[in-house]
């Protein structure tokens, strides 16, 4: 029996809701004041230029690289999971790429901010656009600045047209069901973002066909655009940065931070729509162990760096023992313990199922992963070999308001994900759901 | 006049056996609606997703050569800037902006191509007519006969849709 008696109406009936109570509403106070922080730490910026910041020689990088490069090892990884789960073909749990793949939109948002903000001069962004200025200057092409552009900018358009492509025939169910409610004002949104699809089984195929090919184009891209961060570090001179590990070390780095937000999500979405039977318990068992997993994999790739420190040159073994013993050496070990450590615990069933242990577990990956990059960038730059130390980097208050406020931007994003469409692909539901009767 | 039939079931069999019946019968203009992919289905109707491979082979190759191009030119030919005595033409440093470029240009060609196959947009159509149409986005499936060919009119498309067993029956004015 294929029929439908699987009925995805709680999931499309949860954006047609009129009232999501004072959580909701307190969140969004909650996340709209951080990113009005956000806007004035820019405007701050803007007006009074980058002295606002603590950076200085040697630390001419700061805040604005350790957060973009956690924003986007955030983004791949929520991205990687998201695209994974769609190619396995036939396979069950498609439907929960919805919302990682919305949380990697989300944060490539939230990261895309900085490099913008760390060029001094953030007015003339445009310049790495290879445009026919009339100075007749065009962009220097052997420099990672301009990688990085198009990186950055590949990255947002791929992930928002597969995001919303996924989304076309869920929106189209929440077209008819807003006509079905009498919600006409709703209905015509809905029915405009629709694009008018009527689920013709032609149309399916080709649809089918394009979701998996650019599920199966962002791989590498998920892959190159974190090398290209990575790589803006190794093509530099300084020795920390300078080896050929370092892109290994961030891609392998950057998965438990964007599985530990999704695996957050997943619990928080659960929980507060109610949608338990759509993101089940198998769902959390799989995110939760690929999150294990995939800090066991970083236990690896801190050993490594520090073994193969041993048999590098004396220059960059100065480097690394400067950067995990010296003035940063707190921040390289807590991140390795949050990294690497925590999300052992979710090798516990209670822990991957019970929401208030599986949040706090993903956000401490994700804050591991983060002092991770703060030992990177500043650990890095350390120049303890000098008879004089120059004075260490510490971020300004300017600073941590805008991290706060890139948080409370990627916040915003996400609760307005959850207030205006379906978490999760109700379409990929109902094709699991038919694919489960068939013996 | 009446220039097509519309048939409600509440299965994808029901559905893919009266579209393999409306297919034995001659039957070629019509189209099926589901909530969700039936590759059976699609078979029947001849329909795959190959032209969207194509289309983003196509557009991928000329995103590569795009960019390796202008890259090539505008660093070799038309403002060659010495950095410190490096080749202007430089392969290692042009190839991950031509990676990311060419995988930019073949997804947009997938997912636009997609769209342009499907002649989508396209927000009125007259299948939004049928009575219930709206539950074809969520669990009933449709089949419609469109009227046109030689000795397939309308009265052979009720006749034929309505041996189906189908939920309900509605004809649709073009």
């Amino acid at each position: 029996m294929s029929s439908v008696e699987f009925s995805t109406r709680p999931v499309s009936d949860q954006p047609l809701r009129g009232d999501f109570g004072w959580r909701f509403a307190a969140g969004v106070a909650g996340a709209g004041l951080l990113t009005l922080m956000l806007a004035y730490a820019v405007v701050a910026l803007l007006l009074r230029g980058t002295a606002l910041w603590g950076t200085n020689i040697p630390f001419v990088w700061g805040f604005d690289l350790i957060n973009y490069i956690w924003w986007i090892g955030i983004a791949n990884a929520a991205s990687l999971f998201a695209v994974v789960l769609v190619l396995r073909r036939h396979g069950l749990r498609t439907s929960v790429n919805r919302f990682a793949e919305a949380a990697a939109l989300a944060a490539v948002a939230a990261a895309a901010i900085y490099p913008i903000l760390h060029l001094g001069r953030p007015w003339l962004f445009y310049w790495t656009v290879p445009y026919p200025a009339t100075f007749e200057v065009w962009p220097n092409f052997r420099s990672t600045l301009v990688w990085d552009f198009w990186g950055i900018m590949s990255h947002v358009v791929v992930t928002g047209l597969f995001w919303y492509t996924g989304l076309i025939p869920d929106l189209a169910t929440m077209r008819d069901r807003a006509v079905a409610k009498g919600r006409m004002v709703q209905a015509q949104i809905y029915g405009l973002l629709a694009l008018g699809w009527r689920g013709s089984v032609r149309h399916w195929a080709r649809h089918q066909a394009a979701y998996r090919l650019v599920a199966a184009l962002v791989l590498p891209m998920l892959v190159s655009a974190q090398t290209i961060v990575a790589l803006e570090f190794a093509t530099t001179l300084v020795p920390e940065w300078h080896q050929a590990r370092l892109p290994l070390h961030v891609v392998a780095t950057g998965i438990p931070s964007g599985l530990g937000v999704v695996l957050a999500l997943a619990a928080l979405l659960r929980g507060g729509l109610g949608l338990t039977r759509y993101i089940d318990d198998e769902d959390m068992h799989l995110l939760g162990k690929l999150t294990a997993a995939a800090a066991l994999l970083c236990g690896y790739v801190y050993a490594e760096a520090l073994l193969v420190a041993l048999l590098e040159d004396a220059t960059t073994r100065q480097a690394m023992a400067a950067r995990a013993f010296g003035a940063y050496a707190a921040l390289y070990w807590g991140g390795a313990a949050l990294v690497v450590g925590l999300p052992q615990l979710l090798w516990f069933r209670r822990a991957r199922i019970k929401a208030r242990w599986a949040v706090p577990i993903g956000l401490g990956a994700a804050a591991g992963v983060w002092l991770d990059r703060f030992s990177l960038v500043a650990g890095g730059l350390v120049r303890d070999h000098l008879p004089s130390t120059a004075p260490l980097y510490a971020p300004t208050m300017p600073e941590w308001t805008l991290l706060l406020g890139s948080v409370g931007l990627f916040a915003l994003l996400m609760l307005a994900f959850a207030r205006f469409v379906p978490v999760v692909s109700m379409f990929e539901m109902r094709h699991e759901e038919s694919e489960a009767d068939v013996p | 006049m009446t220039s097509a039939v519309i048939a409600e079931f509440d299965s994808q069999d029901a559905l893919v056996a009266a579209l393999r019946a409306a297919r034995d019968a001659g039957w070629r203009r019509m189209d099926a609606y589901a909530p969700y992919p039936v590759p059976e289905a699609a078979k029947l109707l001849g329909a795959t997703g190959a032209r969207v491979a194509w289309i983003a082979i196509g557009a991928g190759l000329f995103g590569a050569v795009l960019a390796y191009a202008t890259q090539y030119w505008l660093s070799v030919h038309n403002y060659p800037l010495n950095v410190g005595g490096r080749p202007l033409h430089a392969l290692p440093a042009f190839l991950p902006a031509t990676t990311i470029v060419a995988i930019l240009w073949a997804a947009a060609g997938a997912l636009i191509g997609m769209l342009a196959l499907n002649r989508l947009p396209r927000l009125n159509h007259p299948v939004f007519a049928a009575p219930g149409f709206g539950r074809a986005s969520e669990d009933r499936f449709f089949l419609c006969l469109f009227a046109g060919d030689p000795g397939l009119d309308a009265r052979e498309a009720l006749y034929l849709l309505r041996r189906q067993k189908p939920l309900s029956l509605a004809e649709l004015p073009a």
